[in-house]
């Protein structure tokens, strides 16, 4: 399904794409389609919540009695009854049918009906997991300057930036918002809301 | 003071110009974000809430439930226009909207749903004034265990109609209070869970979780989706025939009645609503058989349906505090973050807030039909935002909406881990909405909890020796059957062939609707299946 759907980034529909379509950099051996990246197996989420579950059960274990004065219920009573109950959970999760058989078939059933025109899939990487990566990626970057620059310069880069590399291709529409729509949200925000953002090296 | 003085009193709130324009962009804006694709009613009133913040209570609630019923309406233009959904409650409106606009049609069908809709909203209304007073008082009577058992029965009640899968939502469900108990226990100051972080002192912000598992992890799926063309020709006319108005009156009036008592039911909202109606519709109807290829009464049926629906869910929310969906559980917290605690007391209490609301909500009907008839060609521009640009826009919205909160780059770290958490958790079919409902009411659970039992000594026993509270109980336990039983079932029954899926015969859809969780999971049949902007439902058993 992934081969003939896969449009090619100008928009252009997807039939041939499989044939001429250069692999893009950072292309997986096998491809990995997009509904399938990050979705895991009853027994690896059964394992990850059991393990958070315990993790959990341990903090709640070690949380100190409150003694001052007698109390029914204790801060670590309900901590400790739902840890046990996420901890059978994780077992019951663990032991599930594989979803996957029937997801298969009918996710690839709905996604090879004919699309009319339809949008190629944003980003550039050829594996979606890189794909969120680097854009969970962008958003931390964008977090970690937030303060430093300032609101306006930060959301200026990551809009335009993200919306560049995204492929949007009016390159001067993106400048203008990029550069327009973070000063209107500032003074939106700052002058008419009063939630201060941060100015960074800008004067105002 | 009578039931219509009491109207008259709350037009009097609702009619203030500042208020009518709180009315205004509420809807409107409710409007823009629901015609989005992958933008649900939740993720509206999330990113509103931050310009909530400044504003009187009162207006705060009667913009935010203008942005509620607003993005509803919002998903059915986008069903119409290009059969992909923004809200899992107009999943249905597409099964015979969008075959309209392909027959050029599809200027009738948003102004059936603009009509429907209206009449869904209004007659909802009634039936909200009508309930809400009488549950109010006799659950001003409810004490910390019955108060309890309620949250209990919410929560499941959430979790079994949230998601294909009973476990999953369960583990949300903990999850989310688990995430509730995080910070200074109020009660005996012993600090919870906070890794010796004080930005975590005070709990984990109900709105950071919000933006994250809905808005931003919408957005991670945006990501990877690509877009359905559909029909981009323009809206034709919208001129209603007097024998089409005829044909649609019975429907919508019926599935009007119908979606309001689904709405107002704990756990069912407006998707559950607009299945069951148009199932119920297709089987009344002589020309049942012509559903599904532009009948405009399967346009009717469920637009009616889901506008009642989103009213009817008020009456659990502002009688009893207890929210009886994923998106009412969003204007709760909302509400608590605005510092008010809705409930049975509200009536009494902050009866301007209640009645202010309520004709705020007959205003916002006639604002949504005055708004969308004559400018849907307008508005349908609005679906041609590249997702290129809009996927940077909502996380630049997330982000503000955060920092506005605590001024605190903490936060927005939090923010991008919930954002990451929420974009598995849909990936691999867990539903939001018990987490957030979770989240919210964890806190006040273990509050009551402490209570009952500092007033019974410690004895667990008061929870099942109170009739109410053992019946809330019983009622919670009873709900979460239908979702074993199903369980069951599917373990003995061999899978249906998948090529039926999409095409299966809708009529059959409330036994495939049960599997989405009210607006919260608008995306959830697109996460499963990676049918992307289609977002039609496929039935999985």
């Amino acid at each position: 399904m992934s081969e003939n759907t896969t449009a090619r980034r100008d928009g252009a529909p997807a039939e041939g794409a499989a044939q001429g379509r250069p692999r893009r950099p950072w292309a997986p051996r096998t491809p990995i389609l997009p509904e399938r990246a990050f979705r895991f197996s009853p027994r690896t989420l059964g394992i990850a919540v059991g393990l958070f579950a315990i993790g959990y059960l341990v903090l709640a274990f070690q949380m100190p009695a409150y003694t001052a004065v007698e109390v029914p219920v204790q801060p670590s009573t309900l901590p400790r009854w739902l840890g046990v109950a996420l901890l059978v959970l994780a077992v019951l999760l663990f032991f599930q049918r594989k979803p996957e058989e029937t997801v298969a078939e009918s996710g690839g059933e709905a996604a090879d009906e004919p699309r009319e025109g339809g949008e190629p899939r944003l980003g550039r990487l050829d594996d979606p997991r890189l794909e969120i990566g680097l854009f969970v990626g962008a958003l931390i970057a964008y977090i970690a300057v937030f303060e430093l620059l300032g609101f306006i310069l930060s959301t200026a880069l990551y809009l335009g930036s993200m919306t560049w590399y995204l492929g949007y291709r009016r390159h001067l529409v993106n400048a203008v918002v990029a550069l327009t729509l973070p000063f209107a949200f500032y003074a939106g925000m700052t002058w008419g809301l009063d939630v201060t953002l941060p100015s960074g090296p800008l004067p105002f | 003071m009578g039931m219509l003085d009491q109207l008259m009193y709350g037009f009097g709130i609702a009619l203030t110009p500042e208020n009518l324009l709180y009315v205004f962009i509420g809807v409107l804006a409710g409007t823009i974000i629901g015609m989005l694709p992958g933008l649900g009613p939740m993720s509206a009133i999330a990113l509103m809430i931050p310009i909530a913040y400044g504003m009187d209570p009162t207006s705060a609630i009667i913009m935010l439930a203008g942005v509620y019923y607003g993005a509803i309406f919002g998903g059915s233009t986008s069903s119409i226009l290009l059969n992909a959904p923004g809200v899992a409650g107009t999943v249905a409106t597409s099964f015979d909207g969008y075959p309209m606009a392909l027959k050029g049609q599809a200027g009738k069908a948003l102004a059936i749903a603009a009509i429907c809709s209206f009449v869904g909203g209004t007659i909802s209304v009634v039936g909200l004034m009508a309930i809400a007073p009488s549950l109010a008082s006799f659950a001003v009577s409810f004490g910390p265990v019955e108060y309890f058992a309620l949250m209990v029965l919410g929560l499941t009640a959430v979790v079994s109609l949230g998601g294909r899968n009973l476990v999953k939502g369960l583990v949300s469900a903990v999850v989310g209070v688990m995430i509730a108990l995080v910070g200074i226990d109020s009660q005996t100051a012993i600090v919870r869970f906070t890794f010796d972080l004080p930005e975590l002192y005070e709990g984990v912000e109900f709105l950071i979780v919000a933006l994250g598992v809905f808005a931003l992890a919408e957005v991670l799926v945006m990501l990877n989706q690509r877009g359905k063309g559909g029909v981009r020709k323009g809206v034709t006319s919208l001129r209603l025939s007097r024998r089409e108005i005829a044909q649609i009156t019975p429907p919508a009036l019926r599935s009007s009645v119908l979606g309001f008592f689904t709405g107002v039911l704990p756990g069912a909202g407006a998707t559950v609503a607009s299945f069951l109606s148009y199932s119920m519709e297709k089987k009344i109807a002589r020309d049942g058989d012509t559903f599904g290829e532009g009948n405009p009464k399967g346009v009717a049926a469920p637009e009616a349906a889901n506008n009642a629906a989103a009213v009817g869910s008020f009456v659990p929310l502002m009688t009893l505090g207890v929210p009886g969906s994923g998106t009412t559980a969003i204007l709760l917290g909302a509400l608590m973050v605005l510092g008010v605690q809705p409930g049975p007391m509200m009536l009494s209490q902050n009866p301007d807030m209640f009645w202010g609301v309520v004709a705020s909500m007959y205003i916002g009907s006639v604002v949504l039909l005055i708004l969308n008839l004559p400018l849907i060609p307008l508005f349908a521009k609005v679906l041609n935002t590249p997702r290129t640009m809009l996927v940077p826009l909502v996380v630049v919205f997330c982000v503000v909406g955060v920092y506005g909160l605590s001024f605190s780059v903490f936060d927005l770290g939090l923010l991008a881990a919930f954002g990451a958490i929420g974009f598995l958790m849909r990936r691999n079919d867990f539903p939001a909405a018990p987490l957030i409902l979770g989240l919210i009411l964890g806190g006040l659970m273990e509050t009551n909890m402490r209570r009952a039992l500092q007033i019974s000594d410690g004895a667990w026993s008061v929870f099942l020796t109170e009739p109410i509270s053992a019946g809330l109980l019983a009622v919670a336990v009873l709900s979460l059957l239908p979702a074993l039983v199903r369980v069951l079932r599917r373990r003995r029954t061999p899978v249906e062939p998948a090529g039926s899926a999409a095409t299966a015969d809708t009529g059959d859809e409330p036994e495939g609707t049960r599997d989405e969780s009210e607006d919260g999971s608008a995306t959830a049949p697109v996460s499963g299946s990676g049918s992307g902007a289609d977002g039609r439902v496929p039935p999985r058993d």
